[in-house]
């Protein structure tokens, strides 16, 4: 999926924004007391916090600047109010410092400036919630005295809040870019909650250890930060290689010269798109990828010559490979929907079959196509075209019309 | 009364005894700590009991010393052993022994995590005693998380104990493996102790911070329960595959499974263990996952192959291997299985990441002799099985040359130690078992 990348038609885009946080920047230093050092001190640390970066599932690159940003308020404060003169002031230059720094790393620039968008929206939003329920906890008796409880309380709002600002804006940047069911994306985004609520925890964890504990709120907050980032990268690593394997299994038929070569590759990469188009969850299309890695593993059983003087059908193909996939129990459920490939979408005289899953479906079509276009030697129309008149009974038309938009997306057909 | 089952019975009644003894001093000498505060920590402590994390083969994992000693030190002294004590009483129950009727575990486990728990938080309190005030700054702060690093290491010995005079007592000796690197584990005690203690100390002085700690221990650990996770799906996809592709191939069904349970005896015996046991296991389980894309009638092929079909059969494997090599976990174990072919000596076929004429690793020469082994002792399209003796008579004539000696040993010490036998009992010769696969009743489609 990658980061969101704004266009960024002129080069004259940077320069105004830099100088306009630059300008923020010296209007909120007239709002605080604190030394420019000591405001500076932190927009650095926050800048660089920007090259440590954490694994999220969905490719939203979250990094430890979360953490920092999420420490301002605790660390600039006096007698418990936030001094949001200084702690906007210092999100202002530290993002002015992130985007220096990632530039200078060079990172793609649309990607580093859609990151300090986000970033910029979410702090500052964050900052101002958390200093209202702050000056507003005075008012409650209950709440009188106890400023680490309201700390608490305000940090618990204020950093929900920030949760889904950054992850409706990254989901509404990625839709921007190419049109994947909004659904879909803030699901996907959704999914990245521990990789954040760490981020933050982490950050308030610091802020309130900084006041009472001087350093050792580094070592404090630093360790139990260090064993998440540990752990997310191995998860990440593992679900990584979990979907290699896959695929290298998948590609045993088709080395045996039993099914064509790149045929289920193919196929998942259009399934996939068709599943997101169509609003899956991402655990739905997930298991859509690995389905139609699969759907054509049953052809190893050709390599029998009995079977081969037999002949065998679709169907065959479809329960042998379900038998195998089978086998393995945390694939049960591609199993089923390998199981259900071939099966046509209603039947005649028949209403639509409601419970043929989706995934089936697409695996369906999508196989159809790619066999249409790679080996009968189609052009993409004329693939398309073999779906469509498909669709009284093979193909599901809502597929297919999603196979189009895919097509027309990638470019291969015109829109 | 079955010897086994008397030993539990022994182990669990003296263990719990014990336990209880425990238990019973603390509560006439301390007192029980807030009672919210207990049981926060309670919660969090069984939340990472009875969720361990399988890391390693059979190792496992969680955070729970860190937890007992952060509520050691949050408890303070007079009633940190006593609170300590009795969350490890109530962790020793999980849902899962009842839910599978297991009486021994949960019963043995309370009575060493009580000990365990009891006695290194005691050693935790000397320390609290003596640590100098929170105003002495790094002083305090190394005071207490060194003590409780100190009491996390003591924690680790005794349950390593426990544990041990347990697994020795009830189960094989070798399910004594995972636990036989207390080396690895010491240091990983120590540092959860240094933590543990630190966020403890940070308690003390802002208790507000306390549910932020719980936040990233929670968070932390379900990543790495993802892990976890994963890593078993992964073994568990992998090892259904193989079995699965292989069992179109009634000859060979079952093969990998013996293979992989020689290599592993042997593994073993010369000392594996963690890791390196782990990717024996894998190499066997994948070792003929090459077969799968080589023509049908190449490998039912009755009698030798000739030179050209060896060689075909050869290229076929390979291209398999070099797919699965694409997967970089898997790179070091295809390594191992592709080279299984190899001659001690250096001749014979190389595979992936081993050249003609080198000497292949001493897991690649364990493979080989699983695989011949199973070979000889188990019957093929084109002769019956062959006697266990006969099978290494032939792995000792070729050993120097086409096996490592030194493996051959080894397996025969292993299979001697249990006891078991492959093979037809009473078959010696290769030319009389293929006579009678030749007889008029077996006739093959091949």
């Amino acid at each position: 999926m990658g980061d969101p990348r704004v266009p960024v038609r002129s080069p004259l885009v940077p320069v105004v924004w830099a100088l306009g946080s630059a300008a923020l920047a010296y209007l909120l230093m007239g709002y605080t007391e604190r030394s420019l050092l000591e405001v500076g001190v932190w927009a650095i640390l926050l800048a660089e916090a920007s090259l440590v970066s954490l694994p999220a599932s969905s490719g939203n690159r979250l990094s430890l600047a979360l953490a920092v940003s999420a420490a301002l308020p605790f660390v600039l404060s006096s007698a418990g109010a936030v001094d949001l003169g200084a702690a906007g002031a210092a999100s202002a230059m530290g993002l002015l410092g992130t985007w220096m720094f990632r530039t200078l790393r060079s990172d793609p620039a649309e990607e580093v400036m859609a990151a300090v968008l986000r970033h910029g929206f979410g702090v500052a939003s964050y900052l101002v919630v958390f200093a209202g329920i702050v000056s507003m906890a005075g008012a409650f008796p209950a709440a009188a005295g106890n400023v680490d409880g309201v700390r608490l309380v305000a940090f618990a709002v204020a950093g929900s809040l920030w949760f889904l600002i950054e992850t409706s804006l990254w989901a509404f940047m990625v839709f921007g870019r190419n049109r994947l069911s909004r659904r879909y994306l803030w699901l996907l985004a959704v999914k990245d909650w521990t990789v954040v609520l760490s981020l933050l925890t982490t950050g308030a964890l610091f802020g309130f250890a900084w006041g009472e504990l001087g350093f050792w709120a580094v070592v404090i907050a630093g360790i139990p930060y260090g064993f998440a980032h540990l752990a997310f990268y191995r998860s990440q690593e593992s679900r990584r290689t979990y979907g290699q394997t896959i695929r290298a299994l998948s590609r045993i038929p088709e080395v045996a010269g039993l099914s064509p070569k790149g045929h289920s590759d193919r196929t998942a990469s259009i399934a996939i798109e068709v599943g997101q188009d169509l609003g899956m969850t991402p655990d739905e299309v997930t298991d859509l990828q690995y389905t139609a890695l699969m759907h054509d593993i049953g052809r190893i059983t050709l390599n029998e010559p009995s079977i081969l003087k037999m002949g065998f059908t679709d169907e065959d193909i479809a329960r042998w490979g379900a038998e195998i996939v089978a086998e393995a129990p945390y694939l049960s459920h591609v199993a089923a929907l390998v199981r259900q490939q071939h099966q046509p979408y209603r039947r005649p005289g028949e209403e639509r079959d409601v419970d043929l899953p989706m995934s089936s479906k697409i695996i369906k079509a999508t196989s159809a196509y790619d066999h249409a276009t790679m080996e009968l030697g189609f052009s993409p129309l004329e693939g398309l075209e073999v779906l469509h008149r498909g669709a009284a009974y093979d193909f599901d038309p809502d597929v297919v019309q999603a196979v189009r938009r895919v097509l027309e997306r990638r470019g291969v057909v015109p829109a | 009364m079955h010897g086994a089952k008397r030993r539990k019975i022994q182990i669990a009644a003296s263990y719990a005894v014990l336990g209880l003894v425990v238990l019973g001093v603390l509560i006439w000498q301390q007192k029980f700590p807030p009672l919210a505060l207990w049981l926060a920590f309670a919660f969090a402590f069984a939340f990472f009991d009875w969720r361990s994390v399988e890391v390693n083969d059979r190792m496992l994992m969680s955070p729970t010393v860190m937890v007992a000693l952060t509520a050691a030190v949050a408890f303070g002294p007079g009633t940190a052993a006593l609170g300590v004590a009795a969350m490890a009483a109530l962790g020793a129950f999980s849902a899962d022994d009842f839910r599978q009727r297991r009486w021994f575990q949960p019963i043995a486990n309370f009575g060493q995590l009580v000990v365990t728990a009891g006695v290194s938080v005691f050693v935790l309190e000397w320390f609290l005693q003596q640590a100098p005030l929170p105003s002495t700054g790094n002083t305090f702060w190394l005071w207490i998380a060194g003590g409780s690093a100190v009491a996390a290491t003591v924690y680790g010995l005794i349950n390593y104990t426990f544990v041990t005079v347990a697994v020795r007592a009830v189960f094989e000796k070798r399910d004594l493996r995972p636990w036989s690197n207390l080396g690895q584990l010491l240091p990983s005690y120590l540092l959860m102790g240094f933590v543990g203690g630190l966020l403890g100390a940070t308690y003390t002085i802002l208790p507000v911070v306390l549910p932020l700690v719980f936040v990233m221990f929670i968070v932390g650990y379900l990543s790495f329960a993802s892990y976890g996770q994963l890593r078993e799906a992964h073994e568990a996809t992998l090892r259904g595959f193989i079995k699965a592709l292989e069992a179109k191939d009634l000859y060979t069904r079952g093969h990998t499974e013996r293979v992989a349970y020689f290599a592993q005896l042997v593994g073993e015996e010369m000392g594996f263990n963690g890791t390196r046991l782990e990717r024996l296991r894998w190499a066997a389980l994948i070792h003929d996952v090459g077969k799968l894309a080589v023509p049908r009638d190449l490998i039912r092929k009755k009698g030798k192959l000739t030179e050209d079909e060896y060689e075909e059969l050869q290229v076929h494997a390979h291209v398999v291997e070099e797919i699965l090599a694409e997967v970089e976990f898997l790179r070091p174990m295809v390594e191992i299985a592709s080279s299984h072919h190899s001659h001690y000596d250096g001749g014979g076929y190389g595979g992936v990441g081993h050249t003609h004429g080198e000497q292949p690793s001493s897991e690649a020469c364990i493979l080989a002799v699983a695989d011949a082994f199973d070979a000889m002792t188990s019957t093929r399209s084109y002769r019956m099985a062959l006697s266990q003796d006969y099978a290494f008579s032939e792995l000792r004539r070729n050993a120097g040359s086409q096996f490592d000696p030194e493996v051959v040993e080894a397996l025969s010490r292993a299979l001697g130690r249990t006891s078991e036998r492959y093979g037809s009992p009473h078959l010696a010769s290769e030319e009389e078992a293929r006579r009678l696969a030749e007889g008029p009743q077996v006739t093959s489609h091949g």
